[in-house]
Formats: structure tokens, C-alpha cells, sequence
């Protein structure tokens, strides 16, 4: 009986076994002859793309003679265009939703090379589908590399000593901001408050905003036509705003310091005092770096994490939104070794370390991988909303945005914000 | 030492050795890495220098331009037409801007619309501070690669403000002049002069540290941020660091993007806005150590080989010392046995001679029992002598100091001495004894008589010595043809059928002081050394030895040496024609003897016994043909020579001639054979000489008889002189002299010598016996000098050394400083007799 249930066993581990190797995660083989010498360009609006500059040198393993290169195109939405038909034309740049159906970037998009085609055999099924954006026709032009959402950086050492739980419900988040309040924290909750954008209101607003919109294809409608009417869909999030900022547990003055959106905030929060930070997904990107450059965070480290903010009894949404898209410029050099790097790049474990390297949101199924991101893993479904999937037009956000911060700020009413929908820019 | 030891201290030399060797090129490679590093830091210098000197270059036509346009007050489109036509470089363009709006317009059109000239700049913060612009002419205003606007290419830009001229309203207006150059056509160009640089990789940061321009292997848009992304660092080291890089010049050592080791070099690029000049490269392509490795690999494999070597020669060595070292113990243990047995073989003799001494002074009055012991005494003496030569032999052997010393000399003398010193024992014995000789045509040769008397000798007393009584011994000698000019073969055999002897034994027969284990040896006196001093006069005298034995069966001797041939041989001997018989049992001899009576000139008959003889002398006697001589061998196996005599004399009288023949000693029977009618004797073996002087004899005196050796009347009232300084010495010889008549007087040493000599009359002496070894002059010295007398007779007179210098070489000298011969001590009455009748016969002639 024994010996049964061992070659059962053993059966079972080996089909299981076999299972997962097909499953996607095979090894990369080169299919090209890997002593070519070439050279590929990438061009995009990063500064900084280290994330990128290590996935080249793990191609470069299988490649060691194309040369691969990451350039920043100033006012690149303006350049990339101009760039494509020049004589020094990427083979891969970074793309955007909005630019497909935007008359301005029509030539760009006619450089898009269509990577659906089996022929290229980019193993699409790793990501989220609904980060991908496909055209009536079910073609793809554009993989996601990152997506970005909003949430709050929370400060887990600091909850832990405070003998607290993250929150994961409003009322929860109500109570902890009280507690820490209790505790003589002055501002348990922070963020960017100078501008509108990427500002703490509109980071709380926004996810509530879509969830409204969710489900109700005639309200979609209206607001992506800044139809005056669609202003009322933004009351439950400026309310929640509204609300937030009231509440005194948001020191407005103490965030009125931070001075841009993303440094100044992430070494804000690396000041160790801030339990919850509100803040984009994008931020989030810049905190492993800036570990070493917080004199704070290297005296006394920490743990952390990225949450949902719980503006509901359900819990936080997740707005899942690609925040970089690859295409392949189909009028390249070397367009075989182009898409030979493209079918290297779109998989799991090498979108997963570029996440992981860039410390943002991965693309893929698999969220797990990265306990900061995890707790966005655990959203269910029905709280999750991806913006592409939805139709939300980029006009649409600035909307929810200026309302969001103005009425954070006390320079308008909820009534006055609402009332102003289609006006804002 | 031990070999573990041995084996240790050569590891650990050879592990200094190597530690050298690393901690050497160690040091080599720090130095030589050192020398790659600053020759790496001045070549970025000078790739600093020669960057500056491009930006200068580039910055000056921008200058020109500008201040060109200026000058003449050009409008924007002007200066535009003005710039494309003095613009000579194909990828290159450029702009004017206004200040204010940061639009305005390029050399080259559009790429996607061939008419638009207009370029814009206000989305671009490349122009939103323009602190880093000076005045034209002051330094070097160059921007950030950035992408230009009308072809989307990365470009760098060489700028200054200029003034020109509003197309509406004619009035001066601020604008900026950028000179534009690709950065890809910039980085084909800009590349180090070295080769051995061929993989470094250029970049040039700002003050901020941020990319001007950015080579392949430079990640992120900061090479500040790159170093800390793949560097640990911390903010003080990272502020270090900048300073140093942003302010001075000097390289160091990072990780790069894929955590290789890499060599970064900076230098302050100089008239710019504080920018740096970086040069990064493999550590690796420095190229400091392969050969240093490669040269230790080598050191290591040649130690190593070394050891191996030394090792393998040192198992082989102290093999080769353990057998010598027990050949040396077994050497020493032979030598002790020796020494044991000299001890019992020297005082065996001289317990016989002092004991028979001491019997014979206690029986002076019987004459019987004193004459026994003394016989006995001369025979102890006489073993006692050969041992005591040996040993000096083999002594002179291994200590390589045995000298040959040739001379010419008789082979038939030499054979008969051979036989005549063999004779006592073969009789003692009863051995029936041949000694046989073919074909010897020469007579004299020339070599060391002495030595080969030795050769001859312990061969032939060995197989005497170890076949028992009634045993056979027989020596065959023969001349044969030498492949060296000049020379005989001497083939020498002597076959017995005694004991023999055990292969074993004879792997070692010819080693010193080695006999063989044998009860029956053991009875035999020997000392071991005869067969090893036989086998080094052969190998001396450039011979051969070898020899076949079996146990119980026999052995058999053969000596090859050639020898030359003495330059006086006897004249031609012929005789005339005559019938001559010659009987023996011995089919060889008969063989050999009838050729070499033939060869004489004789008709040689043979007969294998006596009766068979007496038949063909009755025959011819009956025919009238009587033989001329019959020649009977005195042992034969039907009746023997005596008998034989005896019957022919009975069957045809007295007239025919017969010689007796034996290889013994014949005085036993010379009287039985006389009375028989023997007319004459001859010893084996029958040499021509001997058998051509007999039968002259024979025939020129018709039946002479035998002239007695005893009769030693021609000796009587001779006078000798002898030089000796020993007085029982002086009273032995003269003694012994005086036995046979010979008077002597003494000269007690060589000065008295030759003093007498001076002052005796001519005549007084026959000759003089010479002491070498004496007080005041020694007797080599007196010989000299008395061959330098005036007198010549005194110069002439004979003189034999009668000395215990008895080597070859002591021979020699003898003979070189005028003596006649040389008798060794102890003497031996018989010899000295024959040396003076010797003497006598040469000056008779």
C-alpha cells in the first residue's frame, strides 16, 4: 500500500513538476544568432532607468554583442514623434494609452509595431490582463513595463510599537489615525499638498471617483465628455476628502512643506514620525534608492509597506493603470533583435525584477513577489479597477484632481467642485 | 639525514621558492599595475586636454559666427543662410532662438516637413537657465546631450547669446546661437589614442555630476547616482567621492552595472562649467598579470621536475651507495676472512719451519732426520713466499699500481719453466700430465715475462692443485695469427678433470680472497688471490680469460693475449734431410711433433706405442733404412719408453739414435734409460728450438751422452762479489755459494762496492751479486757508478741484483742502470746457478 501511494506520489511531483516548467517560466533561448553585433535604443521620459540598464546586461548574457542603450528624449511627448523618423530612430520607446485616437501622436502610433502577432511569441498571458490595451481588432501595440495605483505608505515598525494594526476598512482607518492622534502624533496621515498633482487629495479621491463610474456606462460617458452633469459622481470622493482633511488628522501645514511630489516626500516619510503617508504608486518607486540618502532611515531603518487606502467598509480599491508602455518601432534597425529582446523582456520573472529594481507596481500575475506591493495582491476583485479596461479618458482626471485638491485645500465647497466639473484644467 | 627528511627540505625549498616567485610578481604586478593605472590616468588627461581643446575648437567657430552675425546685424533668417552656407559639416545644424520665446529657427528643415525651418525650445528646459552661457569668447559654452528638436537626434550644443535683428520691427533683440553636433557622431570620433585603451568607454559629467554625454557602460542620468547603485556607499564616502571626482584628478576602482570590477579615471575637463572628463574600463584589460602567472606556472613545473629528478637520482643513488655500501661490508668482511686465513695459512708455515728448526738443532747428529727437515723446512719456506708474493700482487693490483714491464724473452724457457715447476707436484700427485705445443714459429717475444709466467703458472698450479691424485691435467699452447700488427695469439688452455666448480663460485671466482666453500678446498692451501691477479694481468695485457667448469667433472682455462713478437728470432733452422721416428700415445703430440720435425727438413714417421714402434724400426732395419733418430715418449700404455729403448737396442743394436720424451722430471729416470741405450732427453713440450738443438746435438756428437746437471765443476774457483749490507743475508749467500765451489767477498754496501771494484785487478771478480737497498749508496747508484769506471773490465763486469725488490717495475730499473739480471730474496740456490752460467755463456760469447 505503501508503495503505491509512494509511485502515486512520485507521479503526481513529476506531472506537476512538468506543469510549472510549461507554464511560462522556462527558460529564455535565444533564437537568433547570438554572435550578432547590433545596437538597440530605447527612448523614454525617465531620467533614470536602472531597472531597464540591468535587464540589458541579463540580455547581454545570452547577447554579449548588441549593444543596448537607454536615452531620455527631452519634452519627450513632444520629441518622440520627430524622433521615430529621424536618422537616429529608437527601436523601442515608451508609450502611452492616450496617445492611441490622439490625432498629434498619430505618426507616432504608426510606428507601433503589432505585438500580438504570434509570430513574435511575447508571452502576453504573464500580465494582468487588464493592463493590456487592445484595439477593436484585439491588437496590441503597447505592453505595459510598470502600472502604477494609489495607496498610503505605512510605517510598520511604527504601528508594531504602537501595538497597531494597518487598517483595512474605514473605520479601522479611523481608529488608528485617532489613536496615533492619542498618542501625540500630529499628523498620522501625510502627503504631497502643494500642487494638484499627484497630491494627497486627489490620491484618495481618484480611486473613489472611478468606483462611482464603475458599472454606470452613461455616467463614464458624461464625464469623459466633462459634462457638467457628471460632477455629482465626484461627491463620495470629495466628500471622503473633505472629510479626511477635517478630521485633524491630516496636518496640512506640516505637508505644505514637503516640496515636490516625490523626493520630498519619500524622505518625509523616511523621518520615521508619519505613520501613513499618501502618496502614488510612482513614488513608491523612489524609496528603495532613497533608503541610503535618508541620513534618518540609515540611523534608525524601518519596515514598510503600500496599502489600499481604506475609504470604505470593504476596504481601498485598486486602481490598476499601466504607468510605462514598451512599443516597438516597426521602422527600427535590427528589428528582429529588437522583438528577439522584446520576447526576453515580456515574462514574468523579467518584469518582476524590473518592478523590483524600479520599486514599482510589476505588470504581472504574480504581486507576491514584492512585500511592499503585496497588500495590493490581496485587494479582491471587485475592488479593483483598471482605468484602461474602464474607457477613462485622460481629460477626466484632471477633473477629479483640481476638484480634489481645491476643496482639500478649502479654496472651493463640494458643491462648488461638483458644480465646476468640465471646467478644470 | 632521512629521505622524508631530504624529501621535506626540498618541498619547503620549493615552496620558498615559489613563495618568492608569487610574493615577486606580486610586487611586479602592484607596480606594473600601478604604472598601467597612472599611464591609464595621464592618457585620460590627455584625452582631457585634447576634449578641451575639441570643445575650444567647435566653441571658436560658434564665437565666429556669432559674433559675424552681430557685426553685421543679421535678422534671425539671415544669419540662418549665413551659418548654412559657411557650414561645412554634414550632420551639423543650427539654431537661433530668441531669448524670450525660445523659438526661432534651424539650418535644416523638419524631418517630417521638408519646408519647416522653425525649431522651438520652450518645452525643453535645456534653455530655462542659462547661467552656464557666458559672453563670447570667454569660455566654452556646451550643453547637456539633449534631443534636438527638428530631428529628434541627441545633440550637444555649442551656444552663445548674440543680438540680432527683429524681422518686424528691425529693432536688436536677444537671441541664443546653438551649434549643433550628434552625440553619435561625436562618440565615433571621440575615442582613446592608445590601442591598448581600445575598451574604455568616455563620458563627461557636469559640476552636478549628471551626463553631459554618457558612454555605453554609464547607467542612470547621474554618474553619482550610477556609482551608488552598484557601489556600497555611504553618504560620507558618497560626498568624498564627489568632491574628489568633481574637483581634482585621479581614478579608482568600482563595480559596474554587472558587478565587475572596473577602473574609473576622471580629470577636470578645463574652461568649461565644471565638468569632469570620465574614463571606465575593465580592470582586467590592464594587462598585468597573465605573464607573471604563466612565468610561475613554469617555475612551479621546472621546480617540480626538478624534484622529481633529484629525487629519482637520489632513489637511484642510495641504491647504488646500498650495494656499494655492501659490497664495501662484504669487501671488509672478505678482507677480515682473509686476514683470518693469511693469520692461519702464515703461521701454518712458520710453525713448520720453527718447529722443524727446533727438531732439527735438537737431532744435529742424525744426518736422516735434520736432512728430512730441512726439505720440509724449504717446502714450508717456499708456500710461505708464494703466499706472501700474492698478497703483494693483489695489494699492487687494487691499488692500481701494477706496471708491465716488457721485455724480450723465450717462450721456451717460459714453457719449460712452466713444466719444470709443475713437475714436483704432478709427481707428488701421480697426475698424468700433456703439455702440449702447436705451431709456436716464434720464439722470442716481447712482453712481460714475469706477468705472463704468472698467468701461466696459477693456472696451471690450480689445476694441479684441485684434481686429485691420479687425476688428468694437460695444457695445449699455440700460436695463432693476431689481428694486431706485430703480435702472436698466445692461446693458452689448461684442462683438468678435478673438482670443478659451482656456477655460483664462479660469478665471483675472480674477486680477491674468495675460494670456494668446499671441504675439499678447505684442505688445499690457497689464498683466494691467484684467479683474481690472473684475471687482472689478462685484462692488463689486454687478454681474455674464460673458462668452462662443472662440479665433479673438471675445468677448463683459456688465455688469449696477443703479444709482439721480439724483433731477434733464431736464424733459420734446417736440418739435413733424415728419416726420423717419433712414438707417442698422445695423437696431438704426435700430430704436432711430426709437423714440426717436418718443417726442420726431417721425414717424420709416427707410432702410437712401443711395440708398435719396434715393428717399424725392426722393418726398416731389415730394409737397410735404418731411422736417423727415433724419438719414444717415455709413458706408454703398452711398454713404456725405457722398455721400448731396450728392445730396439736388442732388435737392431746401438747404431740408431733414441731420445727419450717425457713431461716429468727425468733425472728419476735417467739412469734406467741410459742403461736401456737412451741417447739423449727431451721434455715435453717439443718445441722446434728444442727439437732443432737436440738433434744438431745429436748428430753433430754421434750419441753423447747426457751431460749431468749435478756437475758443477765449471763453477768451482769462481769469485764473486756481493753488495749486501744484512749480515745473515751476506752469510746465507756465501754460504750458498760456497756449496758449489764459489768463493764470494763482501762489500757492505755499494760505496765499499765500488771502492773494491776501483782498486781490484782485472779478473778478480767473475761478476757481482747487488744489494739495492743499502746504507750510503744504494746498489742502483754503485751499478751507475761503476759503469762510469775508467777500467773496462771494472765497467764491464757483470752485476745481478739480488734484492726483495721483486716487482716487474724493480726488474726494470735494475736493467736500466746497467745491471745483467736480477734475483728476487729470497734466493733460490738452483736460479742463482742458473744466472751465473748464464752469465758465463754470454761472455764466453
Amino acid at each position: 500500500m505503501k508503495k503505491l501511494l509512494c509511485i502515486i506520489l512520485a507521479v503526481v511531483a513529476a506531472v506537476s513538476f512538468a506543469a510549472c516548467a510549461g507554464s511560462g517560466s522556462a527558460e529564455f533561448k535565444p533564437a537568433l544568432d547570438t554572435a550578432r553585433n547590433c545596437s538597440i535604443t530605447v527612448a523614454g521620459s525617465y531620467d533614470n532607468f536602472e531597472a531597464l540598464e540591468a535587464a540589458f546586461d541579463r540580455f547581454n548574457a545570452h547577447y554579449p554583442n548588441v549593444r543596448l542603450s537607454y536615452v531620455k528624449l527631452d519634452d519627450y511627448n513632444n520629441s518622440i514623434g520627430t524622433a521615430l523618423g529621424g536618422n537616429d530612430k529608437p527601436n523601442i520607446f515608451f508609450s502611452y494609452a492616450w496617445m492611441i485616437g490622439n490625432e498629434k501622436y498619430d505618426s507616432v502610433v504608426s510606428h507601433m509595431e503589432v505585438l500580438s502577432d504570434p509570430a513574435l511569441k511575447l508571452n502576453l498571458d504573464c500580465i494582468r490582463p487588464g493592463l493590456i490595451n487592445r484595439d477593436a481588432e484585439g491588437k496590441v501595440t503597447m505592453v505595459p513595463v510598470f502600472s502604477r495605483t494609489y495607496g498610503m505608505l505605512v510605517n510598520d515598525d511604527l504601528f508594531k510599537k504602537e501595538g497597531l494594526s494597518v487598517p483595512t476598512t474605514k473605520a479601522e482607518f479611523d481608529a488608528v489615525c485617532k489613536a496615533f492622534s492619542d498618542k501625540g502624533y500630529k499628523s498620522p496621515v501625510m502627503g504631497y499638498s502643494l500642487k494638484s498633482s499627484s497630491c494627497l487629495m486627489n490620491t484618495v479621491a481618484y480611486p473613489l471617483f472611478l468606483a462611482s463610474l464603475a458599472g454606470n456606462a452613461d455616467a463614464l460617458a458624461k464625464a469623459n465628455s466633462l459634462d457638467p452633469a457628471a460632477g455629482e459622481y465626484m461627491r463620495p470622493a470629495l466628500e471622503a476628502v473633505d472629510q479626511l482633511m477635517k478630521s485633524g488628522y491630516v496636518d496640512l501645514a506640516e505637508c505644505d512643506k514637503i516640496e515636490d511630489n516625490y523626493s520630498k516626500v519619500i524622505l518625509r516619510f523616511f523621518e520615521g514620525d508619519v505613520p501613513m503617508m499618501v502618496c502614488a504608486g510612482d513614488t513608491v518607486s523612489g524609496t528603495k534608492k532613497r533608503e541610503s540618502q535618508s541620513e534618518a532611515f540609515t540611523n534608525s531603518p524601518f519596515a514598510y509597506s503600500f496599502h489600499p487606502i481604506p475609504m470604505t467598509d470593504k476596504g481601498g480599491y485598486f486602481i490598476d493603470s499601466p504607468s510605462i508602455e514598451f512599443s516597438v518601432n516597426k521602422d527600427c534597425s535590427d528589428l528582429d533583435m529588437t522583438n528577439e529582446f522584446m520576447r526576453f523582456l515580456v515574462s514574468e520573472k523579467e518584469l518582476n525584477d524590473m518592478a523590483s529594481v524600479k520599486r514599482l507596481v510589476t505588470p504581472t500575475k504574480d504581486m507576491a513577489f514584492d512585500a511592499v506591493y503585496a497588500p495590493f495582491g490581496k485587494v479582491p476583485a471587485e475592488m479593483t479597477f483598471s482605468p484602461e479596461v474602464l474607457g477613462v479618458k485622460d481629460q477626466l482626471t484632471v477633473q477629479i484632481r483640481v476638484a480634489a485638491f481645491k476643496v482639500g485645500k478649502g479654496e472651493l465647497t463640494i458643491d462648488e467642485a461638483i458644480a465646476q466639473y468640465g471646467t478644470f484644467e | 639525514m632521512k629521505k622524508t627528511g631530504v624529501i621535506i627540505a626540498n618541498v619547503l625549498l620549493i615552496i620558498g621558492i615559489l613563495a618568492f616567485v608569487i610574493i615577486d610578481s606580486y610586487f611586479e604586478n602592484r607596480d606594473m599595475t600601478q604604472r598601467q593605472i597612472e599611464h591609464f590616468e595621464n592618457t585620460t588627461i590627455t584625452m582631457g586636454h585634447v576634449t578641451e581643446n575639441y570643445l575650444e575648437g567647435e566653441q571658436r567657430i560658434c564665437d565666429v559666427w556669432a559674433k559675424y552675425i552681430e557685426n553685421k546685424g543679421m535678422t534671425i533668417p539671415e544669419a540662418v543662410s549665413y551659418i548654412r552656407i559657411s557650414h561645412v559639416l554634414p550632420n551639423a545644424s543650427a539654431h537661433i532662438v530668441y531669448l524670450d520665446t525660445k523659438s526661432g529657427l534651424s539650418t535644416r528643415a523638419r524631418q517630417d516637413a521638408p519646408d519647416d525651418f522653425t525649431v522651438s525650445y520652450e518645452r525643453m528646459n535645456l534653455l530655462n537657465d542659462l547661467s552656464w552661457i557666458d559672453p563670447i569668447g570667454e569660455s566654452i559654452n556646451v550643453s547637456r546631450a539633449y534631443t534636438n528638436p527638428v530631428n529628434g537626434e541627441q545633440s550637444i550644443a555649442f551656444c552663445n547669446f548674440v543680438k540680432v535683428n527683429d524681422q518686424n520691427t528691425g529693432l536688436p533683440r536677444d537671441a541664443i546661437l546653438l551649434r549643433i553636433l550628434p552625440v553619435a557622431e561625436l562618440e565615433q570620433k571621440w575615442v582613446f589614442p592608445q590601442e591598448e585603451f581600445e575598451s574604455i568607454e568616455l563620458s563627461i559629467i557636469d559640476a552636478d555630476g549628471d551626463y553631459i554625454i554618457k558612454g555605453h557602460s554609464f547607467k542612470n542620468s547621474s554618474f553619482f547616482e550610477f556609482y551608488r547603485s552598484y557601489n556600497a556607499t555611504d553618504l560620507a564616502s558618497s560626498q568624498e567621492l564627489f568632491n574628489s571626482v568633481t574637483s581634482s584628478t585621479g581614478s579608482f576602482n568600482m563595480l559596474n552595472s554587472r558587478g565587475e570590477d572596473w577602473i574609473l579615471g576622471y580629470t577636470q575637463v578645463a574652461a568649461t562649467e565644471g565638468w569632469t572628463l570620465l574614463g571606465f574600463m575593465p580592470v582586467k584589460d590592464l594587462h598585468v598579470s597573465t605573464e607573471n602567472w604563466l612565468l610561475i606556472g613554469v617555475v612551479s613545473a621546472g621546480l617540480l621536475a626538478l624534484f622529481l629528478f633529484d629525487l629519482v637520482v637520489m632513489l637511484i643513488f642510495n641504491k647504488k651507495l646500498q650495494v656499494a655500501a655492501r659490497e664495501a661490508a662484504s669487501a671488509n668482511r672478505a678482507k677480515t676472512d682473509f686476514l683470518s686465513t693469511m693469520s692461519h695459512d702464515i703461521r701454518t708455515p712458520m710453525n713448520a719451519i720453527i718447529g722443524l728448526t727446533t727438531i732439527a738443532e735438537k737431532n744435529l747428529g742424525d744426518t736422516e732426520a735434520v736432512g728430512e727437515n730441512l726439505r720440509k723446512i724449504t717446502l714450508a719456506s717456499n708456500h710461505l713466499l708464494t703466499l706472501i708474493n700474492d698478497i703483494l700482487d693483489i695489494s699492487k693490483v687494487e691499488s692500481g699500481k701494477l706496471n708491465l714491464s716488457p721485455q724480450t724473452f723465450s717462450v721456451v724457457e717460459t714453457v719449460e719453466n712452466l713444466v719444470n715447476m709443475s713437475q714436483p707436484m704432478v709427481k707428488e700427485k701421480n697426475i698424468d700430465f700433456n703439455f702440449r705445443v702447436s705451431r709456436m714459429e716464434k720464439e722470442y717475444l716481447y712482453a712481460d715475462q714475469l706477468r705472463l709466467n704468472q698467468i701461466y703458472i696459477n693456472l696451471l698450479s690450480n689445476a694441479i692443485k684441485y684434481t686429485q691424485a691420479g687425476g688428468r691435467v694437460s695444457v695445449d699452447m699455440g700460436e695463432e695469427e693476431s689481428q694486431k700488427p706485430g703480435c702472436v695469439r698466445l692461446n693458452y688452455v689448461v684442462a683438468d678433470n678435478g673438482m670443478g666448480m659451482s656456477p655460483e663460485f664462479m660469478a665471483t671466482m675472480y674477486t680477491p680472497f674468495s675460494r670456494q666453500t668446499d671441504s675439499r678446498v678447505n684442505k688445499i692451501q690457497g689464498t683466494g688471490l691467484g684467479l683474481a691477479i690472473t684475471k687482472q694481468m689478462v685484462d692488463l695485457m689486454g687478454g681474455t680469460i674464460e673458462c668452462e667448469s662443472e662440479q665433479g667433472k673438471g675445468t677448463t682455462f683459456r688465455v688469449l693475449l696477443d703479444i709482439p713478437v721480439a724483433d731477434v728470432q733464431r736464424e733459420d733452422m734446417k736440418l739435413d734431410p733424415m728419416d726420423v721416428l717419433i712414438v707417442d700415445d698422445d695423437e696431438v703430440l704426435l700430430e704436432t711433433a711430426v709437423d714440426t720435425l717436418n718443417s726442420l727438413g726431417l721425414n717424420a714417421d709416427r707410432a702410437t706405442g712401443g711395440l708398435e714402434a719396434l715393428g717399424m724400426v725392426a722393418h726398416r732395419h731389415s730394409e737397410g733404412r735404418d731411422y736417423g733418430v727415433v724419438i719414444l715418449d717415455w709413458k706408454m700404455p703398452d711398454i713404456d719408453g725405457t722398455e721400448t729403448i731396450r728392445r730396439i737396442r736388442a732388435e737392431v743394436g746401438a747404431d740408431t739414435p733414441v731420445l727419450l720424451i717425457s713431461a716429468y722430471d727425468w733425472s728419476d729416470i735417467e739412469d734406467q734409460a741410459k742403461d736401456a741405450g737412451a741417447n739423449g732427453f727431451l721434455s715435453k713440450p717439443l718445441f722446434r728450438s728444442t727439437l732443432y738443438d737436440k738433434m744438431s746435438e745429436l748428430l753433430g756428437t754421434e750419441a753423447k751422452s747426457v751431460e749431468p746437471e749435478s756437475d758443477y765443476s765449471d763453477l768451482a774457483g769462481l769469485n764473486i762479489l756481493v753488495a749486501e749490507d744484512n749480515d745473515l743475508n751476506w752469510e746465507i749467500i756465501s754460504a750458498l755459494l760456497g756449496m758449489y765451489g764459489i768463493t764470494a767477498e763482501r762489500a757492505e754496501n755499494g760505496r765499499i762496492a765500488v771502492e773494491k771494484m776501483e782498486q781490484a785487478a782485472c779478473g778478480s771478480y767473475e761478476l757481482i751479486f747487488m744489494d739495492i737497498q743499502m746504507p750510503e749508496m744504494n746498489g742502483l747508484e754503485a751499478t751507475r757508478t761503476i759503469r762510469a769506471l775508467d777500467d773496462p773490465w771494472a765497467s764491464s763486469i757483470p752485476i745481478v741484483a739480488m734484492t726483495a725488490d721483486a716487482f716487474s717495475e724493480n726488474v726494470t730499473e735494475c736493467l736500466n742502470a746497467g745491471m745483467n739480471g736480477h734475483i728476487a730474496k729470497p734466493v733460490d740456490i738452483k736460479l742463482v746457478i742458473k744466472e751465473i752460467r748464464r752469465i758465463r755463456e754470454e761472455n764466453k760469447q
